[in-house]
């Protein structure tokens, strides 16, 4: 090159600098004044409030919600990984191994969830489970179990576990897209192979696909923890806000409300300091339990 | 043992999706039909074709709940957000790919580890930060935010497209006198084209459908996005019953994410897979 060094760093300043500024301005310096922010008492008045030591994270602990949120979360990331991974997993195997003509169709019909707003799929879901209109319960009494029909999002046992349904609706495509690239690298030869030794199909697939594609199951569920602990809030701020009677709050949406509705604002940066160690912990036990050796054949 | 997928074997799995074929259409159709539906004809026959159709809910939609402003509010946002995510990504997708510097890797893993960061204990600093800096309820500092929250996974895009550029191209140009800032222009940033195009078709849709950040740093209705002004007709709905403006203006926010799915629909996939595989 015959360029100065002095040119050469210019260059460099001129690529990295200008971003790199923006990024800590507006992703850095929040994420770690956040942490700041949990010492003190702070009701967002203009100055930062009284330092208040630990007090926010005592009022953590004996705050009664606090452990419904956790465990609304968990239940959450519980269900949509089994829910997302059986399907998903078995429409990856059944688009890619039935030989069905129709398979590019399926494809892009699952996948279109997954790009449209969190607001567009938690209003038609609420119109869906809605107790007078809504297709569930209308199909309940169709088949002649008026005696299961209820207002879903209004009751407090069911207003959780009806989340689950549009969460899986909405992210199966993706996942099942990522599962199917992992099969259709898995060479044609184990399968023969398998046959000739007389493995049944659902041998094959215990033994041949489903180690094959470990790495991609690996990141599928990984990605569908990080994506639940840090934005099951959207879908319930969305549905139902936390009610009834804090039956779906989640540790996000509770954050939410703390910080941007009751105005505390120190404690609301003392509830995310929780999600993010939570979710760095639950990523990191899980990354753990999943190791298993690569295998090739 | 016969060859996998039978006759009997392949019609049994094509039930499941079949199934999950119509649950997924079934919903949309219906949003769709339900905005040409009169209220009455909504409670009437919630699930059913419509009589006639009628465009009289997006007129309400439009010109009553305002939808026009935040239509126009979205459109801002997305096209600025866009722009200015990759003004920000091209260069130090460059540099960090091409140019070998002390902390080239450190930075690169900084950046490609806030992805899996929740934001969630960002955004309160932030909004005082917007504040702060005039930005607060404002489309212009709700664009900057955006364009920045989706820094990370554009440079892992566009870091991994340019490394499949020959760097001959650049080794030539630069012995013909080229500078540095000519090779980025006019042959590295013509050359990233696809990877460009993917990662713009990402942010847009991304953009265009945001919805908590929104909520978070808008306050008064003129600044509403299309997604905060929906919510806000949705809450209404409650007591003014009006189905049909509310599912007129879904139908507004999915359209262009229909028309971009229908044209790109390979990129967006792969786009958002690659995306996901990064973790």
């Amino acid at each position: 090159m015959v360029q100065s060094k002095r040119q050469a760093y210019m260059f460099l300043a001129f690529c990295l600098v200008p971003t790199f500024l923006l990024f800590s301005v507006f992703t850095l310096y929040p994420l770690f004044n956040g942490l700041y922010y949990s010492f003190f008492e702070w009701s967002g008045s203009s100055s930062l409030g009284e330092f208040a030591g630990l007090d926010n994270y005592r009022r953590l602990f004996s705050d009664e919600i606090i452990p419904m949120t956790i465990l609304h979360d968990y239940f959450l990331v519980i269900t949509k990984v089994i829910g997302i991974m059986i399907l998903a997993t078995f429409f990856a195997v059944a688009l890619t191994q039935m030989k069905i003509k129709e398979a590019p169709f399926y494809r892009i019909v699952f996948f279109f969830p997954n790009i449209m707003s969190v607001v567009v799929i938690g209003i038609l879901w609420t119109f869906i489970y809605n107790p007078s209109l809504g297709l569930v319960n209308s199909g309940l009494e169709f088949i002649g179990l008026e005696s299961w029909t209820k207002p879903w999002l209004g009751d407090e046992d069911w207003a959780l576990p009806s989340l689950v349904l549009p969460s899986v609706w909405a992210g199966i495509g993706l996942f099942m897209l990522m599962l199917m690239g992992g099969i259709s690298n898995i060479s044609k030869s184990y399968y023969e192979a398998a046959e000739i030794d007389g493995a049944t199909e659902w041998q094959q697939f215990w033994k041949v696909t489903l180690p094959l594609i470990w790495p991609q199951i690996k990141i599928s569920i990984l990605y569908i923890i990080i994506t639940t602990l840090n934005g099951s809030f959207i879908i319930v701020q969305v549905m139902t806000r936390g009610g009834p009677n804090n039956s779906t709050h989640v540790m996000g949406s509770y954050l939410y409300e703390q910080a941007f509705v009751k105005f505390n604002f120190g404690y609301g940066a003392t509830i995310g300091v929780m999600i993010l160690i939570l979710s760095l912990i639950t990523v990191i036990i899980m990354q753990f339990l999943m190791r298993r050796e690569k295998v090739e054949y | 043992m016969k060859q996998a997928g039978g006759f009997f074997s392949r019609s049994f799995v094509r039930i499941p999706l079949i199934l999950w074929s119509l649950a997924v259409l079934y919903p949309i159709f219906w949003m769709i039909l339900g905005a040409f539906k009169s209220n009455a004809e909504i409670y009437a026959n919630p699930w059913g074709l419509p009589e006639s159709f009628s465009f009289s809910n997006f007129f309400d939609a439009w010109s009553n709940y305002n939808i026009d402003i935040s239509v126009f509010n979205s459109l801002i946002v997305t096209a600025l957000g866009a722009l200015l995510t990759l003004a920000m990504a091209i260069p130090t997708s460059y540099a960090l790919e091409r140019i070998r510097f002390r902390g080239n890797r450190l930075l690169f893993t900084l950046y490609i580890s806030a992805m899996m960061i929740p934001m969630v204990l960002g955004w309160i600093p932030l909004f005082f930060l917007l504040m702060q800096l005039n930005l607060l309820d404002n489309i212009f500092g709700l664009a900057i935010v955006y364009a920045v929250s989706q820094l990370p996974f554009s440079i892992f895009v566009l870091t991994s497209f340019m490394a499949t550029i020959p760097k001959s191209l650049e080794e030539a140009a630069a012995i013909d006198g080229m500078s540095p800032y000519g090779i980025l222009w006019k042959i590295i940033t013509p050359l990233s084209t696809t990877g460009i195009i993917t990662v713009t078709i990402m942010n847009m849709i991304q953009f265009w459908n945001e919805y908590f950040m929104a909520l978070i740093f808008l306050q008064t209705e003129q600044n509403y996005t299309l997604a905060l002004a929906i919510d806000f007709i949705s809450n209404e709905t409650q007591y003014t019953n009006a189905w049909g403006t509310l599912f007129a203006s879904l139908v507004v926010a999915i359209i262009p994410v229909i028309i971009l799915y229908a044209i790109f629909q390979r990129r967006i996939v792969k786009g958002m897979t690659e995306g996901a595989i990064k973790g």
